[in-house]
């Protein structure tokens, strides 16, 4: 068994006793089985993998035993884990550029590697490193091999990774969030890889996301994490099929699903480590709550009717996945007649050159390629394509950041003037940006209610108490309380910080809001809330939305039309119920393909074959 | 291969040092008639007219501009007013002596600080670490002059162990080296103490660790040479508090060097002289700092390279 770990406790000893981060988690892992481990965050899925690594801080404390094939690992001395690193387990991480040495080249850190873990003399290491980028999929090796880490792709960052990972060929690998960070369709790609190298060698997998859709995708079992414990565990198929636990419900009904459907999310939050309380930590949020959830900790039981084990009072009747909920209809809008934002033949280029020195000139980039966009007022446009496509240079250019090379961009007829000039103060007023993410998007040392306030005090909207009243009922409008305007950022959740930015968005009644990845930095059991509350505002104040995303629901529950881009073009831009059902595109097809969906659970192999061609 | 980045910073050096000069120039002309100032008020008219003569400060200033900048061309920066010798060959024949003690305070910096910073930081928040955070804090908080007075004190005055001024031998190098290198020492441990810490958190370490390579591999081989780069900075700037600190050190110990020179050249103000050893430790702060630039270079293929455009 390439992992087996029963008990396992993790706590931090601070003043005042321990904080547990996790508690009696009991897992195995078999040889060639992936069993993925899935929850919001804050559920302890990264502690599991680090404490069965051996690499949490020295203040953390682990009780129970982890087995790395065979042998115990925790409680003894440190040699134990220090030698099984590399040889039994290996480990890949989320953000594959930031694991890997800035300054060491790609073949320097493989044949370092090799060297030490196979003990063998630098030549042949050279000859087993180009063996494994060759296998981990990694064009032209010869010429990557010389080359830095910041001179490849997120995607190709992470195939040397693998590589790395692979070098000691370990029984067990723990892949903590390994495609987050990455592109759908290069999510698809190194999903794949993962899943051919655990056919060939027979390795052990943990897998862990965030995400159940990539879960569903690739893994044989599922156990799904709740503040700190396991309160689900079996078969991908039971679990997706069979699922009684109310928090592994609820994940599951928050999913998007290329069909549509309505939006679901989990209200409230994870409990930090210090405010669990007794019972079961989920009681708070769950909507099948007893009395005794939240005295009696609920054991991880066997089901009666299926394969699955839970940890649950008052488990719920199974729902299926992915046909539960019907499709929802979209309120048809109809086209209004002249276009609020316009781009007609619209391109951008980008001054590329070493450091901008005045001496060695510069080339030309074109991000964005006489493209053709129009939005009308009070419509939806969804943006979709990988990063590099153009699609954040196509938001740029909307809102005056960046000045078109070539074409026109013309809101409300007039051309969009550049940020700083005069005319840009005005223009801002009807424009604003939602951005990706609210942790970065709002001044972690201000108020929440002075942030919200200070477009009015830019544009000096009204008198001191007025702009009070609309502060207020800005916050009602996107649904939080009266007393969050005296909190600062930390001290509200990820969720009612972007309702914070969007409420700030909205402070100059603007006609146009743009929208990049509002989503992305939040749990899955949040995301939905968000979609609601835009789809609200668009219903009431007849907002226009241009959003940049990958997120289905959004397109599906809200968007008119979808614009493909790819290298700088728009290569489809149609209706959203043709997009979906009649792509005319391939690379539409491709991408859309390439979403992890609960109901497309099959091998994606010869759909990314032809993607990495 | 990024040249544009060294061609620029050569030019760069190149375009400050031409700064610098015409600001020596400027200085001097506006701080009033050297001349004037330098003999006494009842000197005869004439001479004073003589001396403008031979010194072409009668010219017209943009004259004056081209033939100063004509004579450093030609490596002539004006003769010393005291003995008349060419004001380069009074600082030349000093540079030995200065290299001699700011080159070993410099190593003695590294080599006392670098390692110093490695075991604080390995020990973070043990009694080594604190042992060796309070010691640096002592070490560049104390002024040049107080610590080399400090020294003499105890060392020469009271127990006679070590002579107080230069006497050419190893000997006398002792207390000159420690004054002037203590506080780069200090500062030097700090910094690399911190930079390391944060390389030690970096995800890419964490990482190294999870691949099995054992500790003093990572530190020596990941960490370290990432923690060299924002250190290279900083090593840069302590080559300029070098020089400064050592025109107050050679004059503490009596160190026959370009620092004592300055300050009796300038007590008899003898411009030329400060002219020209004025010019000498900008050229010397400049090429420090190229090379500072050049060393990023080497350790930083993100540099080399050049981190944009080449994406792919």
């Amino acid at each position: 068994m390439p992992l087996s770990v029963s008990g396992l406790g993790v706590t931090i000893e601070q003043e005042g006793g321990h904080l547990p981060i996790l508690q009696d988690i009991d897992l195995d892992v078999a040889a060639g089985r992936i069993v993925g481990l899935v929850g919001e965050s804050g559920s302890g899925k990264s502690v599991f993998c680090l404490a069965s690594m051996g690499l949490l801080p020295e203040r953390w404390r682990t009780d129970g035993t982890v087995a790395i094939n065979g042998k115990t690992v925790t409680g003894r001395a440190r040699r134990t884990i220090e030698e099984a690193r590399g040889r039994e387990a290996a480990m890949i991480f989320q953000d594959a550029g930031a694991s890997l040495n800035p300054i060491a080249t790609i073949g320097g850190q493989l044949v370092d590697t090799i060297r030490r873990l196979r003990d063998v003399r630098t030549g042949e290491a050279t000859e087993i490193a180009m063996e494994l980028l060759e296998h981990v999929g990694i064009p032209e090796p010869q010429r990557r091999f010389r080359e830095y880490p910041f001179q490849l792709s997120g995607g190709q960052n992470q195939r040397v990774l693998i590589a790395l990972a692979l070098a000691g060929r370990p029984r067990l690998l723990f892949a903590d969030e390994p495609t987050t960070a990455l592109d759908v369709t290069v999510q698809a790609q190194i999903l794949d890889l993962i899943g051919r190298l655990r056919d060939e060698t027979d390795m052990g997998v943990v897998f862990v996301s965030h995400d159940l859709g990539v879960i569903a995708n690739i893994c044989d079992e599922i156990a799904v994490m709740y503040a700190g414990r396991i309160v689900e565990y079996g078969p991908t198929e039971a679990i997706l099929r069979s699922a009684v636990h109310p928090y592994t419900q609820g994940l599951i009904k928050s999913m998007p699903t290329k069909r549509g459907g309505r939006l679901h999310s989990i209200g409230g939050r994870v409990p930090l480590p210090a405010e669990r309380p007794a019972g079961c930590a989920f009681a708070p949020r769950c909507p099948r709550r007893l009395d005794k959830c939240s005295e009696d900790l609920p054991a991880l039981l066997r089901d009666d009717a299926g394969p699955t084990l839970r940890a649950c009072h008052n488990p719920a009747e199974p729902v299926p996945a992915a046909v539960a909920e019907p499709v929802a209809a979209r309120e048809a809008v109809p086209r209004a007649g002249d276009a609020l934002m316009q781009l007609t033949g619209a391109s951008c280029d980008y001054r590329i050159g070493a450091h901008g020195s005045f001496l060695s000139g510069h080339t030309l980039f074109r991000a964005v390629d006489q493209i053709d966009l129009d939005l009308g007022e009070g419509e939806a446009v969804a943006l979709i394509g990988e990063s590099g496509s153009g699609k954040s240079t196509v938001a740029k250019l909307a809102l005056g950041v960046e000045a078109p090379s070539d074409g026109t961009v013309l809101f409300d007829g007039e051309p969009v003037p550049p940020v700083g000039s005069a005319a840009h103060r005005a223009f801002a007023r009807s424009v604003q940006l939602v951005p990706q993410s609210p942790f970065l998007a709002t001044d972690p040392r201000m108020r929440i209610g002075d942030q919200i306030r200070e477009p009015l005090d830019i544009h000096g909207e009204g008198r001191a108490g007025e702009r009070r009243d609309r502060v207020r009922a800005l916050l009602d409008t996107v649904g939080l309380p009266d007393e969050l305007a005296r909190r600062f950022p930390h001290e509200v959740s990820g969720g009612q910080l972007q309702r914070v930015v969007i409420a700030r968005a909205l402070a100059l009644e603007p006609r146009l809001l743009i929208c990049d990845e509002p989503t992305s930095a939040l749990d899955v059991s949040v995301q939905g809330q968000i979609i609601e509350l835009l789809k609200t505002l668009r219903g009431q104040r007849g907002l226009s939305l241009l959003f940049i995303t990958h997120d289905l629901r959004i397109i599906r529950s809200l968007c008119d039309r979808v614009a493909v881009m790819h290298a700088g073009q728009i290569v489809e831009y149609a209706d959203t119920d043709d997009v979906f059902e009649r792509p005319h595109h391939a690379y539409t097809r491709d991408l859309l393909a390439a979403v992890p969906d609960l109901a497309t659970r099959a091998a994606p192999a010869a759909r990314s074959a032809e993607l990495a061609s | 291969m990024n040249t544009g980045y060294l061609i620029q910073k050569v030019l760069r050096a190149l375009v400050t040092l031409a700064l610098v000069v015409t600001f020596i120039f400027i200085v001097l002309r506006v701080t009033g008639d050297p001349v004037s100032a330098m003999l006494p008020d009842d000197t005869d008219p004439a001479i004073i007219e003589q001396m403008r003569e031979d010194w072409g400060l009668n010219q017209p200033l943009w004259k004056q501009y081209v033939d100063y900048w004509a004579g450093i061309a030609r490596g002539d920066l004006g003769t010393s007013f005291l003995d008349g010798r060419p004001a380069t060959a009074k600082i030349l024949e000093r540079i030995p002596k200065t290299l001699q003690l700011t080159i070993t305070s410099f190593a003695f910096m590294l080599l006392v600080g670098a390692p110093a910073g490695i075991i604080a930081a390995l020990s973070r928040n043990r009694w080594p670490d604190r042992t060796i955070m309070t010691i640096s804090v002592s070490g560049f908080s104390l002024p040049n002059f107080f610590l080399g007075i400090l020294l003499i004190l105890v060392f020469s005055v009271w127990l006679r162990l070590l002579p107080s001024a230069s006497s050419g031998d190893l000997k006398s190098m002792i207390m000159p080296v420690f004054t002037l290198g203590t506080a780069g020492a200090g500062v030097i441990a700090r910094f690399v103490r911190s930079s390391l810490l944060e390389v030690l958190g970096k995800q890419y370490v964490r990482a190294a660790i999870a691949r099995g390579m054992p500790l003093h591999q990572v530190v020596l081989r990941v960490a370290l040479p990432n923690a060299a780069i924002p250190t290279i900075t900083i090593v840069g700037f302590m080559i300029g508090t070098l020089i400064a600190g050592s025109i107050v050190t050679e004059t503490i110990f009596s160190w026959p060097g370009v620092g004592r020179l300055l300050i009796t050249s300038v007590t008899a103000r003898d411009l030329a002289v400060v002219q020209a050893g004025v010019m000498m430790i900008a050229a010397t702060m400049i090429v420090a700092n190229l090379l500072v630039d050049l060393a990023y270079f080497v350790i930083d293929p993100r540099i080399r390279f050049g981190s944009s455009g080449e994406r792919q």
